[in-house]
Order: structure tokens, then sequence, then C-alpha cells
């Protein structure tokens, strides 16, 4: 798996020099094969022998360190998802750029494949990572590479304040998870995770819980959870698509991969279930998330920062269910089933919301290749001349809206399920909060399904509004196979969800120590998704998708012949009802008017603004022109962003005054500090 | 978990609600009607309005894309699927696994997003309009429903209906929890909102200005017509027995065999009925509220759910 | 009738006094406000007969009867009737916005429970949910008292607070004595009339706003 996504780095610096295209096609044909390989080696350890860990040391780089590579359960199933949506980005790419900027550099298209592998590679990696070098190394070779695939494209200025805002987030995390990560191993004395484990058994529960605010800081960062999500609106969009739809959908994931990891693997307990803060925190951190995120995604109007904010959203969701499994695992009262359910509903939504985000974000992508225009407003009509892309998004936008039959509808299913089963364990205000965040799950279910039906409709439906929007054409082949392929996946998903299930065994089995995914969730038949015994002694619900989408199919099909009437009458076309005029596209409702009731029903969370201008001509009462403004602002931004700016900035401003700009002031002050480091090395080890 | 409905009698009951349900839309205007002093259109008007649309042609906006024609085919087809999975004459879960009240909320979920769908398709104002008011109070109504679902779920330990029927206790006395008073409030205060019945929505104005609903139907136009409309009398008929599975789980459990059958449908006739005369009372007593208003109405309902689920668990 | 079935009478009548509590924060007009005060009172009167009947208590008969003649019939019509005279406008003033109240009411619920369920020792004294739903109809009625300018919705608080004292005050075993029920109900009828007779002379010139009371300063 090395080799192919290395040969593909270094392929695509060399073929650089030749020729761009073959760069570009050789480059994701690695990352394609990459992929591939990354798929085997997951379903082998998730399908093999339970508890087979798959161990692989490294070449001796360091000399106090030794670099490994683990894959366990929870890492092969990462690795699954990374890999499902690598094969489709690898198929989608070289003819995205081709079509998006048909002129770019030859060296842009050398460092875009470049990047491109490595980004792959170190993500796979990642997950793979058996000590903490690998895993901070790797995470940096992340963070690094989704930079220069952000700004590899700049057409404005945008793109690149995109990227610094992204590289100096990226690395306040990268920061916090160094602090977590080196104080372990100072006290383990070595680098790989066996040996953290078992340092981490002797920690004061005051040290573990600062130690996993930390993690759960640093990977927060990374995951993009409000009040840290600043940096995902801007960067997401300033990629390239099929990179969008890898950040967005597997980037985030392994920042996931990264909080599971410390909070049920190294920082665990050995007995007696976790430190009471943490479920909770996560569990409050996942809703406001889901709110936030579903609340902002419903005033956008440029359909990748929509997307982008979506999976804030769906992080939200996931840590719902990650919560949740914290706050429920090895409680006394319930049995080891319920937190399995938990976790599978978060593994399950992981994989879900990689498939349809990617399948989401490579429809936006070749709506952008097609007509070069990101805003919604100036789109329209696309789903006559784009059918296939139209089709497939709308695919995506009824799972992410979590509808049956789809797969979304699984995983918040399984989610309401662990919900409900927290709800009747915890008597008290505890039950009364997790029913609440049920509650709010329910309500940003509700609010993607508007915020789709807008996206879909104003971009796809209606008349064509611009130039661009009236000649669009369809997509080239490949990107329609990458989409295809994701979402032949979200059906498959949804209407047998026990394939997943399967593959979800190991991880939960490992993770949690108790029954495995399929045990719970699978145990009264194949095509049956059950719930376990309930802390009320009866059996759970039982229901089955499959049986459901059958039955769909089957009324779908009655209904078709009830459709074509009882008469062969002739199918009239005539121009759209508006009182009498000549239709055009101005009668057609916009992004911004379908949005606004909710936007007046949620102003008290939107602070919108609000600009209106009149301009008269002579008389007060003869009004020319009328110009309107609105604008919705984070509102993490404001309160909390832009004061510690202003903070910083003030406090750079006061420093600055004090450089004096002459060399012997340099010197003193570089003594100084050496001074100072030196008394405070005395007095540690005095 | 398998119960005792076999599959048979799950889609002989599926069927039975689509055959009812222009029945009960019938009813309530026969009521309203009655209550405005004047004699009304018949019981059964609704069913001659469907089999004239049905021998209609279709009219379709040039703007229409493929989308537009398979959209009352796909949204009929949702909501009778959610038909299924409601109890009718007999409790206990099915005999196959089928769903649960989720998944019927669910349905309706995607019923009313490709009705929006849809409606934003042959351009102009009013289906935009439509759909915006309607995904405005459509995320506002599930929370609300999440809540009900929930603290009657809590106490029984699964929100399969059937079972959940079953596990209220079928006998023919009520046995309310001090909970359910208010978490039949609160489904009460939802039903108009479900329904698209006053004092949220108007289902008689073909004003754009006073519609959710209706708005999103009309650039649909023949059998397409039928079939939307089809389709929100199952929808009706499908609340109001999500509202008598969860809170009025009367009649017989145990009883196979024809009179087991017959008291079963009697027992849910009487219920549709009563609720079906409740709503009639309300749309002939009440004004439509305005848009802005209705997340406030919306937000009794939440806080008599909350208040409910309170209840239950502490 | 047995123990259970008490308590559960006295379960079905806490929900359905919470529900009643609910619809006067929610009012949006004062008839609603007066109507579902009037409808609490008179539950508050079942209760009372209720209970009577299952512990046997005479007193509690007077007290039914009372809330019932007094509180569910007597002082609604007053105040219907200084509503009609006044010609106030029907809307109540809130103070915050009504999704806001509706939200302290639920966590004034919520809390109550907890509290109740804190004071587990003065449980068994009590038949069934009693305390804590007395408790919330109390701290909700001086909630609305708190959010509402006009005096009339006030007194509407005013009224609830006390249903919610009696109710618990019912429920005790034990049993109260009568005194204490009597006096507070005459405390009632008293602010009702002072209430009326200043709506009903200070409204001929301006409106019933306690807030303009304020104007009275030094």
């Amino acid at each position: 798996m090395a080799a192919c996504y290395g040969a593909g780095a270094l392929l695509s610096l060399l073929l650089a020099r030749w020729s761009g295209r073959l760069a570009l096609g050789v480059s994701h044909l690695a990352a394609f094969a990459g992929a591939v390989v990354g798929l085997g080696v997951s379903l082998g350890v998730l399908l093999g022998a339970p508890g087979r860990t798959l161990t692989q040391p490294l070449p001796v780089l360091f000399p106090f360190a030794r670099l490994s590579l683990s894959v366990d359960g929870l890492s092969a199933y990462f690795l699954f998802v990374i890999s499902l949506v690598a094969v489709a980005a690898a198929v989608y790419g070289p003819a995205y750029l081709r079509a998006h900027s048909p002129d770019a550099a030859l060296a842009r298209q050398a460092a875009q494949g470049l990047a491109l592998n490595v980004f792959l590679g170190s993500m796979a990696f990642l997950c793979c990572a058996g000590d903490a070098l690998t895993f901070l190394f790797c995470w940096e070779g992340m963070t690094l590479a989704s930079y220069v695939l952000v700004v590899s494209d700049d057409r404005d200025g945008e793109n690149a304040r995109a990227g610094l805002l992204y590289m100096v987030m990226a690395h306040g995390g990268t920061a916090l998870l160094l602090v977590a990560f080196l104080t372990l191993t100072e006290r383990s004395g070595a680098f790989d995770f066996a040996a953290l484990r078992v340092a981490a058994r002797e920690l004061d529960p005051a040290t573990r819980t600062t130690l996993f605010l930390l993690a759960f800081g640093g990977f927060a960062v990374k995951a993009g959870v409000v009040p840290l999500h600043v940096w995902l609106p801007r960067a997401h969009p300033a990629a390239p698509s099929h990179v969008s739809a890898l950040m967005s959908g597997v980037m985030l994931k392994v920042a996931i991969y990264g909080i599971l990891r410390f909070a049920f693997d190294l920082l665990a307990p050995v007995a007696g279930p976790l430190p009471f803060s943490w479920g909770w925190i996560v569990l409050f951190v996942g809703t406001t998330s889901a709110v936030l995120g579903v609340l902002y995604a419903l005033q956008q109007h440029d359909l990748k920062r929509l997307l982008a904010f979506h999976s804030v959203e769906n992080i939200g969701i996931i840590l719902i269910g990650v919560g949740l499994a914290m706050i429920l695992w090895r409680q006394e009262g319930v049995g080891d089933a319920l937190a399995t359910v938990a976790l599978t509903a978060a593994l399950l939504h992981t994989v879900n919301h990689a498939a349809f985000k990617g399948l989401l974000f490579l429809g936006a992508g070749s709506v952008l290749c097609r007509t070069h225009v990101r805003n919604m407003e100036e789109l329209g009509g696309l789903a006559r001349r784009m059918p296939w892309t139209a089709g497939l998004f709308l695919l995506g936008a009824v799972a992410i809206s979590a509808l049956p039959p789809l797969n979304g509808f699984v995983s918040e299913w399984l989610t309401f399920q662990a919900l409900l089963a927290g709800a009747s364990r915890f008597h008290g205000p505890a039950g009364l909060v997790i029913a609440f965040s049920a509650a709010m799950l329910a309500l940003t279910g509700g609010l993607a399904a508007a915020c789709f039906a807008k996206a879909f409709g104003v971009t796809f439906l209606g008349r064509p509004r611009t130039f661009h929007a009236e000649h669009a054409i369809e997509a080239p082949p490949s990107m329609i196979a990458g989409m295809v392929w994701l979402g032949a996946l979200c059906v498959a998903l949804g209407v047998a969800p026990g394939c997943a299930m399967r593959l979800l065994d190991a991880p939960t089995a490992e993770l949690l120590h108790g029954p495995g995914a399929s045990a719970v969730v699978m145990s009264q038949g194949p095509l049956i998704l059950s719930t376990a015994l309930m802390p009320s002694g009866t059996n759970g619900t039982a229901i089955s998708m499959t049986m459901v989408a059958a039955l769909l199919m089957s009324l779908t099909a009655i209904a078709w012949v009830l459709r074509r009437g009882l008469q062969r009458a002739t199918r009239r076309v005539a121009p759209t009802w508006t009182c009498g005029m000549q239709p055009t596209t101005r009668f057609d409702y916009t992004a911004t008017a379908f949005a606004k009731p909710l936007r007046l029903v949620f102003a008290a969370l939107y602070h919108p603004r609000r600009e209106v201008t009149r301009e008269t001509a002579g008389t007060p009462y003869v009004v020319q022109r009328i110009h309107y403004a609105g604008e919705i602002v984070d509102l993490a931004e404001t309160h909390v962003y832009h004061r510690v700016e202003r903070e910083i900035s003030a406090l750079a401003q006061a420093l600055r005054a004090r450089s004096t700009g002459r060399i012997y002031g340099y010197i003193g002050f570089v003594l100084g500090a050496l001074f100072v480091a030196l008394l405070l090395l005395g007095v540690v080890y005095g | 978990m398998t119960g005792d409905r076999p599959l048979g009698l799950v889609l002989l009951e599926m069927t039975l609600l689509v055959v009812l349900g222009p029945l009960v839309t019938g009813t309530i205007q026969k009521i309203k009607a009655r209550l405005q002093c004047r004699q009304g259109a018949g019981v059964l008007q609704p069913y001659r309005d469907l089999t004239k649309l049905l021998r209609k042609g279709t009219v379709q906006a040039d703007t229409a894309s493929d989308f537009f024609w398979l959209i009352p085919v796909l949204v009929l087809a949702a909501t009778v699927a959610a038909g299924a999975l409601v109890p009718v004459v007999r409790a206990g879960p099915p005999a196959v696994p089928l769903g649960d009240a989720l998944l019927l909320l669910g349905l309706l979920a995607l019923a009313r997003f490709l009705t929006a769908v849809g409606a934003l398709d042959a351009g102009g104002a009013f289906g935009g309009m439509g759909a915006s008011r309607e995904m405005t109070i459509a995320p506002l109504v599930e929370p609300v429903l999440m809540m009900v679902v929930f603290s009657t779920a809590v106490a029984a330990g699964t929100t399969e209906l059937g079972a959940l029927a079953a596990q209220r206790g079928t006998s023919w006395l009520l046995a309310w929890h001090a909970a359910d008073f208010l978490g039949f409030a609160a489904m009460l205060v939802l039903l108009p909102a479900e329904t698209g019945r006053i004092p949220v929505d108007n289902p008689d104005t073909h004003l754009e200005l006073t519609m959710l609903h209706e708005g999103m139907l009309l650039e649909h136009s023949g059998p397409g017509l039928g079939c939307m409309m089809l389709a929100s009398h199952t929808r009706q008929i499908v609340t109001l027995g999500l509202v008598a599975a969860l809170f009025f789980p009367v009649g017989p459990a145990d009883r196979a065999g024809a009179t087991g059958l017959l008291l079963g449908t009697g027992a849910f006739a009487a219920k549709i009925l009563v609720l079906a005369t409740f709503l009639a009372l309300v749309e002939s007593s009440y004004a439509k509220l305005r848009l802005f208003r209705v997340p406030q109405y919306l937000g009794v309902g939440f806080v008599c759910a909350l208040i409910a689920l309170a209840l239950r668990i502490l | 009738m047995s123990a259970e079935t008490v308590q559960t009478i006295i379960d079905d009548l806490g929900a359905l006094l919470l529900f009643t509590m609910i619809l006067i924060v929610a009012a949006g007009q004062i008839y609603r406000a007066i109507y579902a005060v009037a409808a609490q009172s008179l539950l508050i009167a079942i209760a009372g007969g209720v209970l009577a009947t299952s512990t046997g208590n005479k007193d509690l008969w007077v007290i039914a009867g009372l809330t019932l003649g007094v509180k569910a019939t007597l002082l609604p019509w007053v105040l219907h009737l200084v509503v009609q005279r006044m010609n106030v406008r029907r809307e109540v003033e809130p103070v915050i916005p009504v999704a806001a109240t509706l939200a302290l009411a639920v966590v004034v619920v919520v809390m109550s429970f907890h509290l109740s369920a804190s004071l587990g020792s003065v449980q068994p004294a009590i038949t069934g949910n009693a305390l804590p739903v007395g408790i919330a109809l109390t701290l909700l009625g001086v909630l609305v008292m708190a959010t509402r300018k006009t005096a009339l919705t006030q007194m509407v608080g005013l009224f609830a607070s006390e249903n919610g004292i009696f109710f618990t005050a019912m429920a005790v075993t034990q049993g109260m004595p009568l005194i204490i029920e009597i006096g507070v109900i005459l405390d009632v009828i008293l602010a009702a009339l002072v209430m009326a007779i200043i709506v009903l002379r200070v409204g001929s010139t301006v409106a019933a706003y306690i807030a303009d009371l304020d104007e009275l300063r030094g």
C-alpha cells in the first residue's frame, strides 16, 4: 500500500516535466490502486478471525523510538472508509481537473497529483499507526498535503486566506495533541501504543480527564465541531471537488478515529465506566454542532459551503453516538449491548456520511466544472441538461436527510434507539437531557431535509437563471462513474445494512470488550435490525429495511400503473401558471426566499443583519431603486474569534512598540531568554 | 420478536387504510358543512373526485424535468408503505418485522420531501412558496413527535407500534398513566400540523397566500393529482391511526377469527371517527394562524410532550 | 376506593393541572387564561372531592365546595366582567417572549420534580405526585406574575399559585387544618377585590398596567 501511494507521488513529480495530463492520470491511477489495496487489507482484518491484529514494524528511523503499524479492528474499519471514498475520488479526479481548469500550469498539476497521493497515504497510515510518532508524522503530513490541495486552485486570494486559516487552526489542534501524547510518552518512556496504554492505567482521574480534554480539543479542531469549525466552511469549498469530498468524507472521520482511540483504548481505566464528564461533554458538543451546523447550512447559497456546514452537522451526529457510548459503557444496570448499539450507530454513520457526502461533493463538482458557477442562485434547470448528475445528487440528498430507505436513515434509527435506551436507563434530569438530545436530533433531520429540498430544487429544477446554466452539458463518464460507485454504496447500505454490521463486529468488539455489532443488532436474522434488551427487560424493537424497501418497490409499481390513468390521454405541455404573465426566471423562488421563514423562526440564533436602502427620484414617493442586503454571520466567529483576534492584535501592537530595531537589543533579549531557561532547568532538576 | 400478525393481515390492514382514507376526509368535510349550517357534499365525494381525476389527461409545465412525472408515484408509495406500519384491527407485532414508529415518521418525511421537490420543479412562485412554508413547519413538528413517541416508548421499551399497543394493554378500559394526558394533549396540538388542517394550514382554499400543502399540488393534474390527493388522504388516516395506536390501544388482541377481526375493525373505526370529529370541530372553531405564530403553537405541544416525558422518567 | 386508585387519580389530575398551567403560560388572549384557570380550579375541586371520599375528612368537602364556588365560578366571572367593562386589548403583554417563558416553565417543572425527589422523607405523607405538581404550579403561577405586564394576567397567576398550594395541602394524608385553607382563600378573594377596584377606578382614564405604577416615584 505504501508502495502504491509512494509511487504515485513520485511518478507524478517526474512525469510532470513532460505532460500534465499524463502526470494527473498516473497519479490518480496510483491513488486508485492504493485505495483498492487498502480495501483489501481492511476487509481482510475485519472479516478475518476476531481479535486478529496485523502488526508491522517499520524501518528504524530514530534511535529513541520504534515505529510500527498495527491494524486492529478500529484501524481497519477507518481504513475501509478511507479507501471507499478514495476509490471514487481517484476515478473522478482526472476528468474533473481537466474540465475545471484546463489551462493549469504543469507545476500545479504535478503538485496536485503529489499532494493527493501524500494525503491519501498519510491518512491511511494514520489509521494504521501503532505508535505515537507515526501517528503524529502522518497527522502533519495529512495537514500539509491538504493545505497544498486547498490553495492549489487560487483563482482569487480567497483560497489563500482559507488555506492560512486552516493551517493556523490545524496546527493549534496539533499542538494540543502533542501535549497529550508527549505527557503520556514521558510517563511511559516509550512511544508505542501498548506502552502508552500501560502508562495510562496508573494515572489519577484528574490527569486522565485533562489529557482526554486536550486530545478531544485537538481532534475537535480537525473534526470541525462548533465552535472550532470556522475553518471548515472556508477550506472545504476552496479545494477541488474530489479533494473536498475526501476532506469532508474522510479527513473529519480520522479525527473521530483519534477520539475513539483515546477514549476507549489509550486512556480508558482498567475496569469500571469512563469518567462522568467525558461522555456528557461529547454528547453536548455533538448536539450543539448538529443543530448549529444545519442552521448555518440552511442559509448558504454556495453549494460547496452548504455541504461543508452539513459536514459539521453530521460530525455532531456521530459525536452524539460516541458520547452515548461513552456514557453507557460499563455502567451498572446496563448491559454491554447498549453501548455497542450506540457505538455501532456512530461508526455506521461514519461510513454513511463518507458515502453520501462524497457523492454530494462530487455532484457539486460536476455542476461546478460544467457551469463554473458555485452560487445556486445563478443556476437552475440543470435537471434537464445534466440528468445523471441530478439523479445522483437527489439520491445523496435523500440519504443525507435521513429518509428511508437509504443509509442515512439506518444510522439515525440506531442513534435514536440508543438514545431511547439511555433515556430509560437514567432516571432523573440526565435521562431528560438525553431525550432532549433526541428531540434536537429529530430537529436536525427535519432541517437537513428542508435544506436539501432548497439546494436540489434551486440548483437543478426550475428555469436556468444564467447563460452558464442554460448551456450546461452532462459531466464526463468517469465522473459519473465515481458518483455511481458512491450512490450504489448508499443504496446498498440502506437496503441491506447487515453487510455493514458484519464489518462493524471487529471494531465494536475490540473497543468495548463486549459482544460485536452483528451479535447485538442483527440478533434476529440477517435482514432485520433489532436493538438489544432494554433496561425495562422487554425486547427491543425490530425493523427490516429490506422488507420495507421491497414493499416500497411493489407499491411504486402499483402507483405507476395508477399514474398512467384509466385513459390513454396524451400529455399536454403548457407553460407554468404565473397569473397570466409570461413566465421568466424572475418568477422562480430563490434560495434566499426559500430559507427566509426559517431565518425568521430562528432569528435568535442567527442575528441576521439586514439593510434596505431606497433611492428616490424627486419626491420621496417615487422609488427608483431598492437595494437589499442581508447577511448571516457565524455567531462563533463574531463572539469568539473576532474578540480573540482583537486581543491578539492589540497585544501584538503593544509588543511591536518595544522592538527597537537595533541589533544589540535583540542579542540582549536572546541572552535574557537563555538565562531564564537555564534557571528553570536548574529549578526542575534541583 | 415475531408476533401474531401474519404478513397477509398487515397488507390487508394497509389496503383498508388506503380505502378508508377518503371516507375520513369526506366525513370531516360533512361535519364542517353541517356546523356551517349547510348540507355539504356527500361523505363519498372524495371517491368521486379521485375517479374523475384518474380519467383526465395531464398538463405538465414546460420547465418540469423527468422527475415530475415520478413524484406522485413515489409520494403515494411512501405514504401507503407508512400505512403498513400501523396496527389497525389487532395489536401485536407483525410476524415478519417491518418497521416501527420512527420508520413511519421517516416515510412520511420522505413523502413530504418529494412533494416539496416536485413543487419546485415546475418553477414559478406558488410551488416555491408552498414548499418553503411546508419545509419550515416540518422540522418544527418532528421534535415534538419524537418526544411523544419517546414518552410512550420509554415505558414499553419498544418503538414498534404493534408491540407498543400490545404492551399498553388492549382491554376495553383505558389504562393511562398521568404522563399520557400530556402526551395526548401534545398529539392533539400536532394533529392539525401533520394533517394540514386549520389552525396550521387551510385545506379548502386555493389562494396561494393561505396554503402550505395545497400550494405544492398546484402544478399536478389528472392522474398525478389523483395520486397526490390519495396520498394526502392516506397520510391523514395514518396519522390518526398513529394516535390511536399510541394512546387508545383498545380492542381485541388475541381473539382470532372473524369476530375478532370485525370487532377490531369496529373499534378502529370508532376511534378514527372520534378523532375526525375533533379535527372538524377544531377547524370550525378557530382561524388559521399566521405562519410565524405556528412555531409558538407547536411550542406548546413541545412543552407538553417534554413534561410528559419528565413525568415518565422522573 | 383503594389507595392505589386514589394515587392514580391524583397523578392523572396532576398531569391535567400541569396542562392547564401550560395553557395559562402560553395564552395569547386574556379570555383563554381566565378559562384555563377556571378549569384548573374545577380540577382542584374534583381532587378535593376524591380525597374527601377516600380519607373521610369532612373539611375537604368544605374546601372542595369553596374552590368550586369561589375560584371556579365567582372569581373568573369577576375577571371576565372586568375585561368586558374595561375593553382592554385582549392580548396579554409578555415581558420576555412567550417561547422564553415556556422554556423557563419547563425548567421549573423539571426542577420541582427533582426537588421533591430529594425531599424523600416527606414523600409518604403526601399522596402521589401532588408535591412536585403543587410546587410546580406555585412556581409557575409566580412566573406568570413576573412575566406579564397586565394586572389581569397577574391575577390569573395568583389564582394558579394558590391552586398549587391547595393541591399539595389537600393531598397531605394527615389533613391540613381547615383554618389555614380558609385563610388562604380569603386572602385571594381580598386580593381579587382590590385588583378589581383599582382597575375599574384607575382604568377609566389609563389602561390597567401595573407597570405604570412605577410613575409613582419621588
